[in-house]
């Protein structure tokens, strides 16, 4: 029983929320059990999501914000993969490679994105530059670590087949080390976009002129929750979005797995 | 408030007290570090001087004043010192009682421009027109700029703000990607001295008063006022001593300073006691009195434009009234005994 | 993270010294471009210092305090917190993804709410966690808890759901209770899954207490970055990069000691 794939009741799901709404409702507007300057009231949450919608909030409404964070986002995510995927793949088929890129990864890689703010501010300045450089970092890794893994998961017989075959190099990488790569690569992706996601927040966070993050800086300037949870909301769906995106590029990237 | 409460309980309470056989309570107290504020905090501690009245203090450290307030909110602290903003925002949120007046920090505010925009920048403030400047926003060096700016007829729409860390102000300044920033001391120094940028415009230069507060949580000040007392003879009394002994003081400061990771020179040092006046027992009572029963002090003066900075920016919608947030009942209470009376006013 | 590079069984391995010669000359590489970097002006050595003055640096940290504490100091505070934060984390994920995978109400109940919290990022909770729990433990406990939680109950709850059919079925006709099915057929089993979850949970952990630590805290590695950087001063930045990455290397490594251990003592 534990093994089947289970359908969740989707009633289930609807009635948790349900029965969230009415705690949450209950804790704050009607029992007052949690203070107004601890969490929100749905009432205020809701005006604070008219605010930001209609007039704006730190500098620009919601949809600026959003779109701003995807930007970066995506900028720092698409160079991280460009260079992080071939990296990867090149150490996973060539030891020499790896013997000789391993040290500078084996010794960046530890360090969090975040650690790097301090110093992409003063070699970038301000601009987005110096964020996504720091997204950069945090994409990179799973990125590179994944390709690798993924080049040395092939069935090392379906290589040799294709070398007794002569297949030229090219045809090697597109059609044997890629294609054999990918599963391991969607999931370094996917990954990579997590890490994108959290790191952004944060470099926001320590100042940008639009953003999510900046949102949520300004709001815990302000001691505004009602704003904070908005914020918080915000960045989950964006996130989600994201990543439902990626979902679909994957299906379509491999549709040999959609079986 | 219930004042008669208050005073009630305190006199029980410090009839006690001079009674003798006074046991150690413990007050929770909370600063930002090295700040020239914060360091009668840490004198008084070196000296024994808490203890002297019968209290042991535990202190908390924040980076900024917003966090700290926020954390007001766990009981986190129960007394402490802050910016006039972060305690303005403590008022309306959590309702903190400003209770004396650490400094007056208008000097210590500013707009500061890099060494090579500086000289242009003073000669001609309308050019700040349309340039981008890096500060904390919500904070006293905010207020400062914008005081700034209005003295050189130029609105936040004339300029770009980008809002960030002291730190980050700083590296940005310092490497050269902000021409213009809004800091608070010893950031200016840090600043001046090892990136060479120049101070172009205080608080004081704009005229506006910037101070600094003494909080406590309105719901310890009905609990222990007697302690809240004690803890305002304690600071009075260190800054006496600071102000007597300058040479030990600035001996102490640099240690102070040292572990919140600043090392200015002692000249700029010096320049923090110069620049920043503080206030006795009866200055405090002076500033914080209220002529008539209407009447406002000077205090609710400087609180009261603060509050309409921050309403400007957006952060409420309505300005707390001063009259509901500051009070100089905890002050009275020290000036009304005498024991506590003469121990704030100590110099040795 | 994903599987460490060099420790896959190599299918064709270098001779050890051409290996060994390409390691260094890696390691040479990236410090000889680092130091050309340096000297060539690009920077101002104020904002990039070479190897040599991060690594004075470096060592003198260690003995001399700076904002109050030592390196050691700092790096052990910082860890105090993750280990809470951490150990907080694998105390309630694991046995909840444990039962997730068990009992199918409780699976239906929590993963909506699960997925709905998972796209947070750690370091959005930042503001919350400065007001319910104050800045100096609590608050940048409760981040490096967001952000070790989820690897913790995902691959609990995974382990316990690809239990072998079979293991489950002959605990059901032996007649095992609930609280037995958990602890003596799913825990076992999930094991595997339950480590290889941990390293990524600790790796994350440890990346939100540095987040954490940048923005709110007063003391510990983080903030020893942020007094660096207010003070000019980019060797103190560096170091404390060194020291956090030293420790986050530290703690993967143990973790794959503990990985490879169990995974022997199963694969007999």
């Amino acid at each position: 029983m534990a093994h089947d794939e289970r359908r969740r009741p989707v009633w289930v799901g609807v009635a948790t929320f349900a029965v969230l709404i009415v705690a949450w409702f209950a804790l704050t507007t009607w029992t007052s059990t949690i203070g107004p300057g601890r969490f929100p009231s749905p009432r205020e949450a809701f005006d604070a999501l008219r605010q930001i919608w209609v007039q704006g909030y730190a500098d620009a409404r919601l949809p600026v914000h959003a779109l701003h964070s995807a930007k970066l986002v995506l900028l720092g995510f698409v160079a991280a993969v460009g260079l992080g995927v071939p990296l990867g793949l090149a150490m996973g088929w060539s030891r020499t490679c790896e013997a000789f890129a391993n040290p500078t990864f084996l010794l960046l890689r530890p360090i969090p994105p975040l650690a790097w703010i301090p110093l992409a501010i003063v070699w970038l300045g301000l601009g987005d530059a110096a964020k996504v450089l720091v997204i950069w970092f945090a994409a990179f890794v799973p990125a590179v670590i994944n390709s690798y893994s993924g080049v040395r998961s092939i069935e090392p017989h379906l290589v040799e087949a294709a070398r007794t075959l002569g297949v030229s190099r090219r045809r090697m990488v597109t059609e044997v080390l890629i294609p054999g790569a990918l599963p391991m690569i969607f999931g370094g992706l996917r990954l990579s976009l997590q890490a994108c996601w959290t790191t952004l927040v944060a470099a926001e966070l320590i100042g940008a002129i639009a953003g999510l993050g900046h949102v949520l800086y300004q709001a815990s300037l302000d001691l505004f929750p009602a704003m904070i949870v908005v914020g918080m909301v915000a960045v989950a769906v964006t996130a989600a979005l994201m990543t439902i995106a990626l979902d679909i590029v994957e299906r379509r990237a491999m549709p040999w797995r959609r079986a | 408030m219930k004042r008669h409460h208050w005073t009630f309980a305190a006199g029980i309470a410090l009839a006690l007290a001079s009674a003798g056989a006074l046991a150690q309570t413990v007050i929770k107290i909370s600063y930002q570090p090295a700040l020239y504020w914060s360091l009668p905090f840490y004198v008084a501690n070196e000296k024994g001087w808490y203890a002297e009245l019968g209290l042991k203090p535990e202190f908390s450290t924040f980076p900024a004043g917003v966090p700290q307030i926020a954390a007001s909110a766990s009981k986190s602290w129960d007394v402490g010192g802050a910016g006039s903003v972060p305690a303005v925002l403590g008022a309306v949120r959590y309702n903190l009682l400003t209770i004396g007046i650490t400094n007056d920090e208008s000097y210590a505010n500013a707009l500061l421009a890099t060494g090579k925009t500086a000289a242009g920048f003073v000669k001609n403030p309308a050019s700040i027109k349309g340039q981008t400047i890096v500060l904390t926003a919500n904070s006293t060096g905010d207020y400062a700029v914008q005081s700034c700016l209005a003295k050189w007829g130029l609105k936040k729409a004339d300029v770009t703000f980008k809002s960030m860390g002291q730190a980050e102000v700083i590296s940005a300044m310092s490497s050269g990607n902000a021409d213009l920033g809004g800091l608070w001391a010893p950031n200016t120094y840090t600043l001046e001295e090892k990136a060479g940028a120049k101070q172009i415009c205080s608080g004081q230069d704009a005229g506006a008063a910037v101070p600094g507060a003494l909080m406590v949580r309105a719901d310890y000040a009905q609990s222990d006022p007697q302690n809240v007392a004690r803890f305002l003879a304690v600071y009075l009394r260190s800054w006496k001593w600071l102000n007597a002994h300058k040479t030990e003081a600035i001996a102490m400061m640099k240690k102070f300073y040292a572990q919140g990771g600043v090392t200015i020179s002692d000249a700029a040092m010096r320049k923090e006691f110069d620049t920043r006046p503080t206030f006795d027992l009866a200055q405090q009572l002076k500033i914080m009195h209220r002529p008539g029963a209407n009447g406002a002090s000077e205090v609710d003066g400087w609180f009261a434009n603060i509050g309409a900075f921050m309403k400007a920016n957006g952060t409420f919608a309505d300005a707390p009234m001063p009259s509901k947030f500051i009070t100089d009942e905890f002050l009275q209470m020290v000036d009304r005994d005498p024991k506590l009376k003469a121990f704030a006013n100590r110099a040795d | 993270m994903a599987q460490g590079l060099t420790l896959r069984d190599p299918t064709a391995p270098l001779p050890f010294a051409r290996w060994l010669a390409l390691t260094v000359a890696g390691f040479l590489a990236f410090f000889a471009v680092w130091w050309a970097a340096a000297a060539s002006g690009l920077a101002p050595p104020q904002f990039l210092p070479s190897p040599g003055a991060v690594a004075a640096q470096f060592v003198e940290l260690t003995h001399t305090p700076f904002v109050g504490y030592t390196l050691q100091q700092h790096l052990a505070s910082s860890f105090g917190r993750f280990a809470l934060g951490f150990g907080l984390a694998a105390a309630i994920g694991i046995p909840l993804g444990l039962m997730m995978g068990w009992f199918r109400a409780l699976d239906a109940i929590v993963t909506p709410l699960f997925d709905a919290l998972r796209f947070v990022a750690p370091i959005a909770w930042v503001p919350f966690a400065a007001l319910w729990f104050g800045t100096g433990i609590g608050g940048p406990v409760m981040v490096i808890f967001s952000g070790a939680f989820p690897p913790c109950v995902i691959n609990a709850y995974r382990g316990a759901r690809f239990v072998e059919p079979r293991f489950i079925e002959a605990a059901e006709t032996l007649g095992a209770s609930n609280w037995r099915m958990i602890t003596e057929v799913l825990l076992p089993s999930a094991v595997p899954s339950i480590v290889a979850g941990l390293r990524v949970s600790a790796g994350l952990g440890w990346q939100s207490l540095v987040g954490a630590e940048l923005i709110v805290a007063s003391s510990g590695i983080g903030y020893l970055l942020v007094r660096g950087q207010a003070n000019i001063s980019t060797s103190i930045v560096m170091s404390g990069m060194i020291a956090i990455g030293l420790v986050g290397f530290a703690i993967d490594i143990a973790l794959r000691l503990v990985e490879r251990r169990i995974n022997r003592q199963r694969g007999r």
